[in-house]
């Protein structure tokens, strides 16, 4: 929300107020990075959108990459070539780039390579909330934590520095309580990008072949140990409060609810705060332990600071008490911290009585909580996904087994329409698909968004046809990536630099993939949609249903920009009570009151489907216009 | 000075992010140490949503610990109860009366509070409670869509802040798109006038 040209014309020096990720595009431009690869996935999404914003103004390089194995090594090619190059991904795309993560770190790099993965504790808008630091151990690459904004901007340099002296690509990794924390950034000069490099050929080291390979995992085995210490020396791995009781050890977030907590116990403590947690500073910790006879980790989701202060406890100072989350189990390893949560532990470890008030409100809350109604997030009103899970619901008359994907459209598990019985990950939805139909009787129909379809759908539909599963794949394509903002994809026809480029439609994808029922219909013409979906269903080997119709928020937002109304619907005296617009289709713009369905004008957009479904004709166009 | 937590809370869709970065922005502007926590991505749907604000030397942490809140400001009569967790008989409650009816609710499977009921549930809490109708002075000021500035306003009408409310107003200036500027400044004037005269309206009842 920052706009753009603070980010590019904000003077050095001077204090701003930006979200994590902007801090981060920000300092993606004080380091002098050509070329910034994403695919978007919150909580990492503004990183990269931000830098799209001014990327052509700035003169470096951005891309909506098709997912992110591909972002990861288009930004290795060229850093390959000693440009320097960031990738950004949510947690779980790194699962997607792991193959190339992981090898590219015996390949190494000439330009400055940072990989930055925000991980999602909680799982506030993600499918799990794995802890991607056990990614720098895997492959044995630096890690780097940022706590707040102005650290995780400060960090971009520090971490292509590394990145350079060691030729390694260095792991960034955020949480979402720091991708997505407002707090002040100074900034610092901006640093020209360098967009030319030179790509000196070197096979040993570039071309993985076995032979080549063995030696390369040598090679980054010394690396590693050279980057030990730097970890050592670093001024992020630094001690911040001197006290005489207990030692606190904690990275990112986390350390934020440490330090409030030890102010809100006065607990008397000692706190070493650590900002590059791979390689680990062995001997810095086993100073800190050395004067404490109690340690406490204060981390989220996994023990992965633990077990390697506990490892290193073991061979150094083996009286010290460690206190974390395994053995003692003084915190969850599961979703966030809270300063709430490190208050109860520390209380429990330092022998104080917890302040009374957290229990009071516990047991008065449990009184009201019950009288306050649930309100999960819902499809928008006039999305067109629930116009094609309606139709998608009534000609299957609910009995087939709908295996859903990642997007907006993984809301319409929720009732009425509750479309959606399997959910695991980006192009799931097909591929379970193919299992689902060998061995069941049921219609199988996998639905996938437009998006997704480009980033991982496109292996299970050609699985599907070659290896002809009854599969009916239904693309919800609203022409963009809704959930994340609205990035562009290939079948925009828009790019992250902001130019044009020839749209690819995924009706011809389908049909090179020799899918031989390929139909593209607008799911807001539900008669159509409907009989569409029929011919699909009856096909033997699989089909593939495009439903387009564009994202309403995109529609809302176009319309206003043009000055056009937006017309609500009005429901007339023909209207008998029977509430299928309501239980049926479940538009949130639509309610009863005094017994009566009634429109919200503010949030209808005018789609008409509700109008379409009406079995009484009892919905018009043209409600009030007032405001 | 000691910490200012604020609580906005409300649904996805109200204008609750760009409230908070206003104040952020503000406090920022005045050179003090501020975090907002944001939330996006699939929460943001139409779903609860709520955004902490914190100003202090001390402050670390995005979020506002139970019981810990300065002024819990609901822009949904429900979604003021859900968060009630922060407040203690400290904390002022700011609640928009206008109701936003969950799914959940439309289809059955839940119950709406009567506004008495919640406001008698938040007093278990809080220490003092002021309803508003945001929606008829957004309306006033132009737009049902101002609800936002219109809490704002009275947000900045407790002296809660440690901000002025000129910086305020250059908050917005600079973060609402330019031709809802003026809508937004006077929402917020309502707001804050709101506020005022209730508490003057309060002296009077208490100096009969």
């Amino acid at each position: 929300m920052v706009s753009s040209k603070v980010l590019l014309e904000g003077a050095s020096g001077k204090r701003f107020l930006l979200l994590g990720n902007e801090a981060i595009a920000r300092g993606v431009l004080e380091a002098g990075v050509g070329v910034v690869t994403t695919y978007p996935g919150t909580p990492a999404s503004e990183i990269a959108d931000s830098i799209s914003a001014v990327a052509p103004d700035a003169g470096l390089y951005m891309e909506y990459s098709t997912n992110e194995i591909v972002a990861i090594e288009t930004a290795a090619g060229a850093a390959m070539c000693g440009v320097r190059a960031l990738a950004s991904m949510k947690h779980v795309g790194l699962n997607v780039a792991a193959d190339a993560f992981i090898t590219l770190a015996y390949v190494g790099v000439r330009g400055g390579f940072t990989i930055i993965t925000a991980d999602d504790p909680y799982c506030y808008s993600s499918q799990n909330e794995q802890d991607n630091r056990y990614y720098a151990l895997l492959a044995n690459v630096p890690c780097l934590e940022p706590s707040n904004p102005q650290e995780a901007k400060e960090m971009v340099s520090y971490s292509m520095n590394i990145s350079e002296k060691l030729e390694l690509p260095c792991l960034f990794r955020t949480t979402t309580r720091v991708s997505h924390t407002r707090g002040p950034v100074v900034f610092g000069p901006l640093k020209q990008p360098k967009l030319k490099g030179n790509f000196v050929k070197d096979v040993k080291r570039f071309v993985m072949v076995p032979a080549h390979a063995r030696i390369q995992h040598k090679a980054l085995l010394e690396k590693m140990e050279r980057a030990k210490k730097i970890s050592e020396e670093s001024l992020y791995n630094k001690i911040v409060r001197n006290g005489s009781g207990m030692g606190v050890i904690s990275s990112g977030a986390a350390y934020n609810y440490a330090v409030e907590a030890i102010d809100f116990l006065d607990v008397d403590a000692s706190v070493l705060k650590l900002g590059m947690t791979f390689p680990f500073p062995e001997q810095k910790i086993v100073k800190f332990m050395e004067k404490h006879d109690q340690i406490v980790i204060v981390e989220e989701l996994e023990p992965y600071l633990e077990m390697q202060v506990r490892a290193i406890a073991k061979n150094y100072v083996p009286h010290v008490k460690i206190h974390g989350k395994t053995i003692t189990k003084y915190f969850p390893r599961f979703g966030e911290l809270s300063t709430r949560l490190v208050v109860e532990a520390l209380a429990k470890i330092a022998g104080k009585a917890l302040p009374v008030a957290i229990k009071e409100i516990d047991e008065k809350y449990t009184q009201v909580s019950e009288s306050v109604p649930p309100r999960p997030p819902v499809l928008c009103p006039g999305c067109p996904h629930r116009a094609s899970f309606y139709v998608i619901k009534t000609v299957t008359k609910n009995r087939a087994i709908y295996s859903t994907d990642i997007g907006c459209y993984a809301l319409g598990i929720q009732p009425p329409l509750r479309i959606g019985d399997t959910l695991v990950c980006m192009g799931a939805s097909i591929g379970t698909a193919c299992g689902i139909s060998k061995v069941i009787e049921e219609d199988v129909v996998a639905v996938v968004g437009d998006s997704t379809f480009f980033h991982a759908a496109i292996p299970g539909l050609i699985n599907a046809v070659y290896n002809n599963h009854k599969v009916t794949l239904v693309v919800l394509d609203n022409l963009t990536t809704a959930m994340t903002g609205h990035q562009p994809h290939p079948g925009t026809g828009k790019t992250g630099m902001k130019t044009r480029a020839r749209k690819i439609l995924i009706e011809d994808v389908a049909r090179a993939c020799n899918v031989k029922y390929v139909k593209v219909v607008d799911p807001f013409k539900i008669k159509e949609a409907m009989k569409t979906l029929k011919e699909g269903l009856k096909t033997r080997g699989p089909s593939v249903i495009i439903f387009r119709q564009p994202c309403a928020l995109l529609v809302s937002s176009e319309k206003r920009r043009k000055g056009e109304k937006i017309v609500p619907v009005k429901i007339s005296e023909k209207c008998t009570n029977c509430r299928v617009c309501i239980e049926a289709f479940g538009c949130p713009a639509l309610y009863v009151e005094n017994d009566r369905v009634m429109v919200n004008e503010a949030l209808c957009t005018g789609c008409m489907v509700c109008a379409a479904i009406c079995p009484y004709d009892a919905i018009e166009a043209g409600g009030s216009l007032d405001e | 000075m000691s910490n200012c937590n604020v609580v906005l809370a409300g649904v996805g869709g109200q204008g609750i992010l760009l409230a908070a970065n206003v104040l952020g922005s503000a406090a920022a502007k005045e050179g003090f140490n501020v975090r907002v926590s944001e939330i996006h991505g699939m929460a943001q749907r139409g779903g609860a949503v709520v955004c902490h604000m914190r100003i202090g030397d001390r402050v670390h942490a995005p979020t506002t610990m139970e019981g810990e809140a300065d002024v819990i400001v609901g822009l949904e009569p429900v979604e003021a109860l859900r968060n009630i967790k922060f407040a203690s008989s400290q904390t002022w409650v700011l609640l928009n009366i206008e109701a936003i009816i969950p799914s959940t609710v439309s289809l059955g499977t839940a119950a709406y509070p009567s506004l008495q009921t919640i406001m008698k549930m938040i007093r278990l809490f809080a220490g003092k409670i002021v309803t508003i109708d945001a929606a008829d002075l957004a309306r006033k000021a132009g737009s049902v869509i101002a609800q936002n500035t219109v809490m704002l306003g009275a947000l900045v009408a407790t002296k809660k802040l440690p901000m002025r409310l000129e910086t305020i107003k250059n908050a917005i200036r600079e973060l609402v798109p330019p031709k809802y500027v003026k809508m937004n400044l006077e929402a917020l004037e309502l707001g804050y006038g709101v506020l005022r005269n209730s508490d003057e309206k309060r002296r009077d009842e208490l100096d009969k």
